[in-house]
Order: C-alpha cells, then sequence, then structure tokens
C-alpha cells in the first residue's frame, strides 16, 4: 500500500462473484452520485445501464447525422458533376435524373451511417487507447472468465480515496484496490520503429517506380491493366466492323422501318414535288420515289434494287438528287451500296476535275454557278457527269410552289436556328455566301474550295426557284454542299426554306412593304446610317487627298533635293 | 433482481393463453360481415363498372389476403429456420393466419372460373387472340407465351401453388398444435429440420404464384424481380399484423405477461427493416427498367406513370416508404407498443394501396373506375380481411393464442434487448 501512494490513482476497483452482486453494487454507487464509473463483465448484462445510471447514446443521432451528410453529398456530388461542372447527357436521361442517382446516394448513405457509428463509438469511447492502467491489476485478467469488476474513476467530482474505498467494501466485495500507474517502460520498444521503417520504405517503391515511369522513355509497349477498358470492343461513328456482311459497324435504319415520329405519308412534303403531278409526266421517277420514301415499300423494292440504279442516268434534270437520297433509304443493300457512291457521288470526289471540265459559259461567273441551277444545261459540267453536260432539258419537275407549312413566326423561328446552325457556316449568317468557312478557305488560299453562292440572286428568288425545289436542294444537297436530310427534320428542312425566303425579301425590301409604325423609325434609322456612311466616306475622300498631297509633297521635295544635289555636284564639277 | 431469474410461466390452462371471450363473440358477426361486404363490393363494381373490373377488384382482396397469410406463413417458417428464440410468445398468431390458406383456395376458386367460364373477363391472355389483337403482337411471340399461359396449365400450377402451401401450413401448425398438450421437445426439432425445404419451396411458389396471379394481368410484359416484390410486401404486412394482433390481444387480456415491450421492438426493428426492403426491391425493380428504357419493359411503370396513378406511385414513395422509414426509426418509437401497432395499422393500409397499384391499372376501366370503383374495392378487402378474421377467431377459440408447450417459451418471455 505504501507503495502504491507514491503512484498517481486512476480510480478504485471492487470485484464481484455474481451478476447480482454486481448490479447492486452498481445501484448503490448510482445513488451514491458518482457519473465517471464503468462496470467490466465476461457476457452482456442486461440491466446495467440503468444499474449504473448511463444515459442513452447520442451515438444514434451520430449515424443519423452522418448517412443524411452521405445522402446529401451524393445527390450534391452528381448534380454538380453531371448536370453544373461537365453537363452530359446520360443513356437521354435530363441532366438531373434522381433514379439514377439513387444508387450512389444509397451506397453513400450507407458508408457515411458505417463510418459514423464506426468513428463515432471510437469517440465516445475515447479510442484508440493503448493500454489501460485497470490491466496492472493481474486479478483484473479474470474479468474475462468468471469475475466481474466495478470500476470508479478518481476524474468524478464526488472523488475521495478514503470515501469510494469504504463505499465499495460495504458491497458484498471482498477485494477493492486502487488502480495505479502501470510501472513497465513507456519507451516504445526498437523493434517497433524498425519494422514501421521497413514497412514505410517497401511502400515508397511503387510510388517510385510510377514516377520513374513519369519521366522516362520506353520502348516497351504500354501495359494494360485492363486490357479491354484500354481496347473496348465498342465500335465508334463511320468505322469499320467484320461483324455485319457490309462492314459497317453503324447500322443503317432496318428496310421497312421509318425513325420514331419522322412517319410522314405526304410525299409531297417529303420530296418538295407535286407527286401527282410528277406522276403524270414521269411516272418511272414517281414511282421511284414512291418507293424510296414509303417505307411499305423499301423491303420489296430491295429485289428490283438494280434496276432504278440503271434508270438513273436517264434522270432529267436533277439526276444526283433524288438518287442521292434513294440510295441512302436503301441501306439493306450490300454490294450496291458499297460501290454505288463512286459512281453517284462523284460531286463530291471530283471537284478539282470539274474546273478544267468547265464550259466557257459556266467559267465567266465561277462563284455564281449556283443559281445556274435552274439553267441545268450550264450546272452539269459541275455536277459530274460528264455524259450529262450534253443533256440541254429544261427543268420540267412540278416543283412545290408554296411552302406546306403554316407560315407564322414560331415556324420562322424554327427556320432561323437550324438556318445559324447548318447553312450560315458557309452562306453566312445574312446569306450572302461569306461564311465562317468560306473566309477561312479563302485566307488559307484553300486550292478545291468552290465559294458557296450568295442567296440573294435573281435566280434562287421565289419565282424562278419553287420552294419545293429549294427544299430538295436542302435535303439533298447540291454540287459541292452535301445533302441534309439526314441531320435536319423534314419539318425543319421546310422551316429554313421559309426562313430563307424572309431572309431574300430582307435584302431587297422596300420601305412600303414595312408595317406604318416602323416606318419611320427604320427610316431615320437609315438616314443615321447613311449620314455616317457619308462621313466616313468622305473622311476616307478627305485622307486620301491629304495622301495624295503628301505624296506630291514628298515628290516635290525629293526632286528639290534632287535638283540640291545635283546643283552641289555640279558646284563639285565646277571648281574641278 | 427480478429479471435474471428464470420466468415464471403460467399453467398451459391459464386464461392469459385463451382467446378472450370479448373477441370470441366476434366471430359470426366478422363472418357474415365479411361475406356480404365481400359480395356488396364485388356486384358494385361489376354492376356499376364491369364486369373486368369486378374480377380486378376481386383478385385485388385475394392479392391482399394471400400476402398477409403467405407472409405469416414465412414468419413461422424462418423463425424455425434459424431458431429464434425471441418470437415463440408471438408466434401462434402467425400460425393461426398462415393455416388461413386453406379457406384461400376456396376463396380462390372464381378467379379460376373466370378463366374458364369467362374468357377475357380478368386476364386478357385467357381469351383467344383478343388481347394479342388489340395490342399488335406478332403470332410467334404470342404462341410461346401461350405455351405458359392457357387455362389448363395454369389452373394446374394454382393447385399445385396451394397443395404446396397447405402441406406447410398443416403440418406446421398441427405439430405446434400437438406440441401445446406433450411439450415434446422432439416436435420442434422436427419443424426446424423441415424448415429449410420448406423454405426453398416457399419462396418457388410464391414467386411463380406472383408471376401467375398478378404478373399476367399484362402478358407481355415481365420482371424477374416481380416475386421479390410481392414477397417484400407480404413479409412487411405480416409483421405488421402479428404487432397488431398482438396489441389487440393484450389490450383484451390475453398473453400481458408474456408479450413484452422488448418483442414489439423486435417487431418494430424487422417492420423497418421490411420498409426499406420493399423500397430497395421495388426501387430495383423500377430503376432497371427506367433506364433501360425498351419499350416492351417500360409501358408497365408507363401506365404506372401517368395522371392519377402517377400520383399514386409517388405517394406509394413517400407514404410507404419516407414516412414510415422516418417514423419507425427511432428506438423510443419501437418501445411503444402502441406506436408500433399504429404503425402496423398504417401499413398494413399502405399495403394494400401497393397491391391496388399493382393489379388495378391493368383494367380496363380507365382512372381506376373513379370513386365508384376505389370504394367498391376497398368495401371488397375490407369484406375479405373481415371473413379471414372471422375464420382465424374461430379457431383460435379452440387453440392457444400462445405455443405453450415450446421448449423455448421461458426463453422468449425472458427475452430483452441489449
Amino acid at each position: 500500500m505504501s507503495e502504491n501512494n507514491e503512484k498517481k490513482v486512476h480510480g478504485i476497483v471492487a470485484e464481484y462473484t455474481s451478476v447480482d452482486t454486481l448490479l447492486d453494487a452498481c445501484r448503490r454507487v448510482r445513488d451514491a452520485g458518482y457519473e465517471k464509473t464503468d462496470a467490466f463483465t465476461p457476457f452482456p448484462v442486461h440491466g446495467i445501464d440503468k444499474a449504473l445510471g448511463i444515459k442513452p447514446t447520442v451515438l444514434p443521432w451520430i449515424v443519423l447525422g452522418a448517412g443524411l451528410t452521405g445522402t446529401v453529398t451524393a445527390l450534391t456530388m452528381q448534380i454538380w458533376m453531371n448536370a453544373i461542372d461537365y453537363p452530359y447527357i446520360i443513356s437521354g436521361k435530363p441532366y438531373i435524373s434522381l433514379p439514377a442517382f439513387m444508387p450512389v446516394a444509397f451506397e453513400l448513405t450507407v458508408l457515411f451511417a458505417s463510418f459514423g457509428a464506426f468513428f463515432g463509438m471510437w469517440a465516445l469511447n475515447g479510442l484508440p487507447r493503448f493500454s489501460n492502467p485497470i490491466f496492472t491489476d493481474p486479478r483484473f485478467d479474470r474479468v474475462t472468465d468468471d469475475r466481474f469488476f466495478l470500476y470508479i474513476d478518481a476524474k468524478d467530482e464526488r472523488f475521495d480515496r478514503g470515501g469510494v474505498e469504504k463505499l465499495l467494501g460495504d458491497t458484498s466485495t471482498d477485494y477493492v484496490q486502487s488502480v495505479v500507474d502501470d510501472d513497465s517502460s513507456d519507451k516504445v520498444p526498437k523493434p517497433f520503429f524498425l519494422v514501421w521503417g521497413l514497412i514505410a520504405s517497401f511502400s515508397i517503391i511503387p510510388l517510385l517506380i510510377v514516377l520513374k515511369m513519369r519521366v522516362t522513355h520506353s520502348h516497351q509497349p504500354r501495359f494494360h491493366v485492363f486490357y479491354d477498358m484500354d481496347f473496348s470492343p465498342a465500335k465508334d461513328a463511320q468505322q469499320y466492323s467484320t461483324l455485319f456482311q457490309d462492314g459497317r459497324a453503324m447500322r443503317p435504319d432496318v428496310p421497312g422501318t421509318v425513325a420514331r415520329g419522322e412517319m410522314q405519308e405526304n410525299l409531297d412534303f417529303l420530296t418538295g414535288i407535286d407527286m401527282n403531278a410528277l406522276s403524270n409526266i414521269d411516272p418511272p421517277r414517281a414511282e421511284r420515289l414512291v418507293r424510296t420514301f414509303n417505307p411499305l415499300f423499301q423491303a420489296e423494292s430491295e429485289a428490283d434494287d438494280k434496276q432504278p440504279q440503271a434508270e438513273k442516268p436517264k434522270g432529267d434534270d436533277v439526276p444526283g438528287k433524288e438518287t442521292a437520297a434513294e440510295e441512302k433509304a436503301k441501306p439493306a443493300e450490300t454490294k450496291p451500296a458499297e460501290t454505288k457512291p463512286a459512281e453517284t457521288k462523284p460531286a463530291e470526289t471530283k471537284p478539282v476535275e470539274t474546273e478544267p471540265a468547265k464550259t466557257e459559259p459556266v467559267e465567266t461567273e465561277p462563284v455564281e454557278t449556283e443559281p445556274a441551277e435552274t439553267k441545268p444545261a450550264e450546272t452539269k459540267p459541275a455536277e459530274t457527269k460528264p455524259a450529262e453536260t450534253k443533256l440541254t432539258v429544261m427543268d420540267t419537275t412540278p416543283w412545290l410552289i408554296k411552302n406546306p407549312l403554316e407560315l407564322n413566326e414560331s415556324v420562322l423561328e424554327v427556320g432561323r436556328e437550324n438556318f445559324g446552325i447548318y447553312c450560315s457556316v458557309c452562306h453566312g449568317l445574312n446569306g450572302s455566301g461569306n461564311g465562317l468557312v468560306n473566309q477561312r478557305a479563302k485566307k488559307i488560299l484553300a486550292p478545291n474550295w468552290i465559294p458557296p453562292s450568295s442567296l440573294h440572286q435573281e435566280t434562287l428568288y421565289a419565282g424562278k426557284y419553287p420552294d419545293g425545289k429549294l427544299f430538295s436542294t436542302i435535303s439533298n444537297g447540291i454540287r459541292k454542299m452535301p445533302g441534309y436530310s439526314g441531320q435536319i427534320k423534314t419539318r425543319d428542312r421546310w422551316a429554313i426554306v421559309a426562313y430563307v425566303r424572309a431572309l431574300q425579301m430582307s435584302q431587297n425590301a422596300s420601305i412600303d412593304q414595312i408595317a406604318e409604325a416602323d416606318r419611320e423609325k427604320i427610316l431615320a434609322e437609315q438616314a443615321e446610317i447613311k449620314k455616317k456612311l457619308e462621313e466616313e466616306a468622305e473622311a476616307e475622300k478627305k485622307a486620301a487627298e491629304a495622301k495624295v498631297a503628301e505624296a506630291k509633297a514628298a515628290e516635290k521635295k525629293a526632286a528639290e533635293a534632287k535638283e540640291a544635289e545635283k546643283k552641289t555636284q555640279e558646284a563639285k564639277k565646277d571648281p574641278a | 433482481m427480478s429479471q435474471h431469474s428464470a420466468p415464471a410461466i403460467k399453467p398451459t390452462d391459464d386464461p392469459a393463453f385463451k382467446l378472450p371471450a370479448s373477441l370470441a363473440a366476434l366471430r359470426l358477426p366478422l363472418c357474415a360481415g365479411g361475406l356480404v361486404a365481400l359480395l356488396l363490393g364485388w356486384g358494385f363494381a361489376t354492376q356499376s363498372i364491369d364486369a373486368n373490373f369486378g374480377m380486378s377488384v376481386y383478385l385485388t382482396a385475394v392479392v391482399y389476403c394471400m400476402t398477409l397469410v403467405l407472409g405469416c406463413l414465412f414468419f413461422v417458417l424462418i423463425q424455425h429456420l434459424v431458431r429464434a428464440g425471441w418470437s415463440t410468445v408471438v408466434r401462434r398468431i402467425a400460425e393461426l393466419v398462415m393455416i388461413m390458406v386453406i379457406p384461400m383456395g376456396i376463396l380462390f376458386l372464381p378467379v379460376l372460373g373466370s378463366l374458364w367460364m369467362g374468357q377475357g373477363t380478368l386476364y386478357g391472355w385467357d381469351s383467344p387472340d383478343a388481347y394479342q389483337a388489340e395490342h399488335h403482337v406478332p403470332e410467334q411471340v404470342w404462341l410461346e407465351k401461350l405455351r405458359w399461359l392457357n387455362q389448363e396449365w395454369f389452373t394446374i400450377r394454382t393447385i399445385g401453388y396451394f397443395a404446396v402451401w397447405s402441406a406447410l401450413a398443416i403440418f406446421f401448425f398441427k405439430n405446434s398444435v400437438r406440441q401445446d398438450e406433450t411439450g415434446e421437445k422432439a416436435i420442434t426439432d422436427r419443424m426446424q429440420y423441415w424448415s429449410g425445404p420448406a423454405v426453398m419451396l416457399f419462396s418457388l411458389t410464391t414467386s411463380f404464384a406472383a408471376f401467375d396471379w398478378v404478373m399476367s394481368l399484362a402478358p407481355m410484359w415481365f420482371s424477374t424481380m416481380f416475386g421479390v416484390y410481392m414477397f417484400a410486401g407480404s413479409i412487411l404486412a405480416a409483421h405488421c399484423l402479428i404487432a397488431v394482433a398482438s396489441f389487440v390481444l393484450q389490450k383484451k387480456g390475453a398473453m400481458r405477461d408474456e408479450v413484452t415491450v422488448e418483442h414489439y421492438h423486435d417487431l418494430g426493428k424487422l417492420i423497418f427493416g421490411f420498409v426499406f426492403f420493399w423500397t430497395y426491391i421495388s426501387f430495383s425493380q423500377y430503376l432497371l427498367i427506367w433506364y433501360a428504357n425498351i419499350p416492351e419493359e417500360t409501358h408497365w411503370f408507363y401506365v404506372r406513370q401517368v395522371g392519377t396513378w402517377g400520383g399514386i406511385g409517388l405517394a406509394l414513395i413517400f407514404l410507404h416508404w419516407m414516412l414510415p422509414f422516418a417514423g419507425t426509426m427511432s428506438r423510443h418509437v419501437r418501445r411503444r407498443p402502441a406506436l408500433v401497432c399504429g404503425w402496423g395499422v398504417y401499413l398494413l393500409i399502405m399495403h394494400y394501396v401497393d397491391v391496388y397499384f399493382m393489379i388495378m391499372p391493368e383494367t380496363k376501366a380507365g382512372n381506376a373506375g373513379g370513386a365508384i370503383g376505389v370504394c367498391s374495392s376497398i368495401l371488397c378487402v375490407a369484406g375479405m380481411v373481415s371473413l379471414l378474421t372471422g375464420l382465424v377467431v374461430g379457431l383460435a377459440q379452440q387453440n392457444k393464442v400462445v405455443a405453450v408447450g415450446d421448449p423455448r417459451l421461458a426463453e422468449s418471455i425472458a427475452f430483452e434487448n441489449i
């Protein structure tokens, strides 16, 4: 005992031999007002919390808080990543699509709640604690076997060594002992540092290897941890695949099917041609168009696919157009599809050749060959097939004169939007034919570049170039311009036609065509701009004059200088 | 100190183990009233809407009661399988309910009758080609479907399910009742021995029954999760039913010392867990179909996502999951028998909404037949539940309400949560 007095006392422990005596002692200690107490038993004892006066734990609240934090973290993270920081459409779902976020939210909730429970328990129990002074008592070892212990900590406010010893002594125990500091050294054993050092140095090795790889070069091929993640068997657009007979990785539409929402029974609407009239003038072509656009015929027409191809050269005015469309619509063909493009779409492959082939009249204004569309004979060279240059048939196709859409502001708005996306890059936002692509091509002096045509030409106005024909041009392309039927919906192509008409009108509008209310304003604006332009012109003129004057003055000066020089030279000569 | 001394078990003929007289008196009124309400609801729906709606209302009642009965059967099996000690005091309640699978077999007859006598009344696939033509199902696909879904094979399967369940229910009920007299430990051993194969048989039959009886209402739709989905609702409802029945019995004076706060606490924990299990399963079923977005899989959910059904579907998320999930989360709620009973009643009602949501959107009458449709369905279900309650009361009168002969009874009474 005297020895113990010198050491720090952590608390006092008492030993019991049964649950009942322990619980009885617990109640006494609780009633005496001690709070920093603990009981040690070999197995869980029901009711000991109550006997010791232990308050219900706050751990559930920690777990709930952690779980909710997990839910909020998961949702915030996913919404931030997928909808704000890097908006990305996955599987056609909205950016913020809650069902897709649920699995992660669920998992993070569980993870955070588990962490909350685990680490919360540690924190509440004051863990990790490597050593407890109570272990110094050899009798305490039996706590895992057949003995029960009650402990009162010295940190308790009411702790008083004598008092506690007496209180515990009064309970049915025959062993009350002070818990004192451990005698053994508190130094960490040396081998521990050795092992720790070894593990630490070995664990750096992988990191060093990675670092070395980052800064050195190797001739070995890359090491693939997950081969199929680096080389996915999935195909990208336009790639080749041996899986399908036609070698295409992208699958064309199945014959006899139409994409959702694209079923259109009105062929006039799809082709821009008055089909009734066409069937009277040119039945084979009408039939071909019907076969192309009506999916019900596609499957059966597969068999006689080659026939329409044979007919093609006979095509009247714009043979490249419908046939190209027909090809697209006949994906089921295998071999013909591969060979045909070469035959039928030389416009794309032979731009260089067309130039030397140009005949005189065309050559005069190469930029404006496009409007010549109405004069088929002239366009043929550009159109590719040398044989067709001889044809001089006029365009007899009964194009739709009027746009079948009901025109209103929203249609024009759709047209404006689509024009801005698809057309303006070449034709320019105002349709003058000087889009960004054209500007760039001119800047780099692209040798094969055929400048896009201006949409503001007599030959392209509604009177000469029917709406249906314009629609067909947009759909199937012309010369270097590709067809857009695959990219722009039918309705939207008609909307573009409407917008082009508005654009054309806007560039040639007279003041009478404008609502009276707006006229004054526009006139004022116009006057202002005119004035500005005049001023600019004036300024330019003045500047030019000034330049001329300057130049003259400089000339004069130079002449005078020359004269002077001459004189000096002469003067030099003279004395000589 | 008394907590750790062995609890005193009352003699087996103690009134605490008997059905209180006030409940026993309800037997006839419950049966008669239930039968009347059942027929009224059914007839009302048939008269005011159509035969298809009437049959669907009846099927809703059948499926609702079947899920309760099968949930209780599973409860008994799983307690034996895991050799549970805590549940012995409430197990008899589940045993009394599970034996109702026999009257349910009779109550199922009208559904079979609709297959043989009124083709096309309930299931679309039983009337030759009507469904196929209506939904443009390709010939070959339809013929393949019909190999599984045809009157003969469906009837054989249904008889098979009832045979399996009846055999299981009778075996476990009879043994348990015999133990009341003898108290043999060997009987418990035998029941534990057979509980393993019984659970396997049970899971297969319930899954297939869910496919046949409910999923085939939309013959072209399929979800391998559907059986589990039905089971999740079923086992949740069974726990709720046991908690509610225990509470009512205790209020009326039976087993007051035997069922304690600890048992309600455990039932509450299981209810809490199964609320989330139901959510997990039904959401998993939804998520995969929603994400893949394949037309033949989505239409079942599509009709349940628009209009009134969309509202009910959302209500299920909030009222069948979130509200009871938050409500039964706390230990303080679970340790109050009245609150556990209250949540039990609430979830039994929500389970009805869930079953209604599974079956009724497949009727031909749009919008669930409006208020008339809903009222007739509620009447029908309440009637069938009441009828079965009457039968359970009658059976309980002849037996004890606690498995008094079970060797684990003392353990169960002394059970304490840590």
